[in-house]
């Protein structure tokens, strides 16, 4: 709840601190603050910022292919060439490409989801770029040999890899998962159950 | 005079589900046996070097220290007992007990004793991931959680005379919860004929324990059929969509074309090989 600020509840500082407010992960205080940081920086900033907002909302699309989001379709991943166009690495959001490209281990193609299956969420396979998926291989893709479902390893994330199996194991399509273990700097006396099986079971040779 | 309440408490509990809250913390639903459900704060559990976050999974069974906070708890420790590891291996088994879960979530209120609803939660989970039947833990699970949560469906005698119903004659109201003899069925709106063998089976699940229950065999068909009518009625009492239930149907319906095409694909090649037919 916005607290009252004098004047109406329509005024420039009150729409912009109820507009801060509607953004994820920002309560009351922090859409105050910055408003305040928002008037009393230069104007510049000010339109800059705007500017920033507007054009993003303007020039971003989704990657025909992809569907990651880009200012132009198809998207540096899918145009270049020198990918590796036999594997397909699905992942749940945007950033999820940028965490695993920034990794440099894959040099595949991508697929983003938008999202995970959450049924009591109310999320379906319907929400999400599923048919975009199944279709880019039906048509254009038709040389991918794998597809490496990375999704979360969280429950989630499973059903949403098993269900991404079903689908594509019938078109002679490889379906991987991403291993599952100890994450870098873990401490064995902490892991859960699941991890620590998981873990033992993918064990590799010294 | 009564002393302070402890100002960090541990509990059994559940994890029926969780949503984020901010940068890397999540708010946990969790089923208690005596504090029923109850919302807690896990701070930095989306942080890859989180010691807990493995232990709040949906579906894991866990002993959990919670420190008293402003509006809610917040979880200090959390030692998983039972993961039930299996369910995360096989697509149906974990669509159930999404299902089971979310079915727990719905019909609780946050602090109101769950005892009872707890163990049928715990059996299910134990059920599923030791391989039973699917709908025979499916359907059991509605059952009883609906008995303990005051929503028993009437399944011998008519709502409306109190008369027994014979299977082969009997309505069925899913918004009421029961059966109606065709004397008075025909009163009343919302009323749809109901299926004689699924009664049959749904009486006996009612009424038997689980291993004499776990003796009837199911086709196919009936089991679809048992599912269509438990999953209407527990949509009429939780007066929402279960998008775990129309999950479940997603996903078999994937299956049934992943056989399809195998099946085909398989004549194709006896057909290509010259291999006569078995």
């Amino acid at each position: 709840m916005i607290p009252d600020f004098p004047g109406s509840n329509t005024s420039p500082i009150h729409r912009l601190i109820d507009a801060f407010h509607r953004l994820p992960g920002i309560g009351p205080k922090t859409a105050q603050r910055l408003a305040y940081h928002v008037l009393r920086a230069p104007e510049e900033e000010a339109r800059e910022l705007a500017a920033a907002l507007i054009e993003v909302k303007e020039s971003i699309v989704l990657c025909e292919h992809c569907q990651n989001l880009t200012d132009k379709s198809p998207c540096n991943i899918c145009a270049e060439m020198s990918r590796d166009r036999t594997v397909i690495c699905v992942v749940e959001e945007p950033l999820d490409v940028l965490a695993i490209d920034r990794a440099g281990g894959f040099k595949g193609l991508f697929h983003v989801l938008h999202g995970v299956i959450s049924p009591s969420d109310g999320i379906g396979p319907e929400d999400l770029k599923v048919e975009e998926l199944l279709r880019r291989l039906r048509d254009r893709d038709t040389d991918v040999e794998e597809i490496i479902v990375a999704t979360n390893p969280n429950l989630e994330g499973e059903a949403t890899s098993m269900y991404l199996a079903r689908l594509l194991r019938p078109l002679g399509l490889r379906v991987t998962r991403l291993a599952r273990g100890l994450p870098a700097g873990a401490d064995l006396e902490y892991a859960d159950d699941v991890t620590l099986g998981r873990a033992m079971e993918f064990r590799q040779e010294v | 005079m009564p002393g302070r309440p402890p100002r960090v408490t541990k509990t059994e509990a559940i994890v029926l589900r969780y949503r984020r809250l901010g940068e890397a913390d999540r708010i946990i639903s969790l089923l208690t046996p005596h504090r029923g459900k109850i919302d807690v704060v896990a701070r930095g559990v989306l942080r890859s070097r989180s010691k807990m976050a493995g232990h709040l999974e949906p579906g894991t069974r866990l002993e959990v220290a919670l420190a008293a906070g402003r509006s809610m708890d917040i979880v200090t420790q959390a030692q998983g007992l039972d993961s039930f590891g299996a369910l995360r291996n096989d697509l149906d088994r974990l669509s159930t007990a999404m299902y089971v879960l979310e079915l727990a979530d719905r019909l609780t209120v946050e602090h109101a004793d769950a005892h009872e609803l707890y163990g049928h939660l715990h059996n299910a989970l134990v059920r599923l991931a030791r391989g039973d039947g699917l709908q025979l833990v499916a359907r059991t699970y509605e059952l009883a959680v609906l008995e303990a949560t005051g929503f028993r469906p009437e399944l011998t005698v008519c709502l409306g005379c109190s008369e027994p119903v014979e299977a082969s004659h009997a309505w069925w109201s899913a918004i009421e919860g029961g059966l109606y003899c065709g004397d008075c069925a025909g009163r009343r709106p919302g009323i749809t004929p109901m299926d004689a063998t699924v009664l049959k089976v749904l009486r006996a699940y009612q009424s038997q324990t689980y291993e004499d229950a776990g003796r009837i065999r199911l086709t196919d068909d009936l089991a679809a059929r048992l599912e269509s009518t438990m999953h209407a009625l527990m949509h009429a009492i939780v007066e929402r969509e279960i998008g775990s239930a129309r999950f479940i149907s997603t996903t078999r319906r994937a299956r049934v074309n992943a056989e399809a095409v195998r099946s085909a694909s398989e004549v194709t090649s006896d057909v290509i090989s010259g291999e006569p037919e078995a």
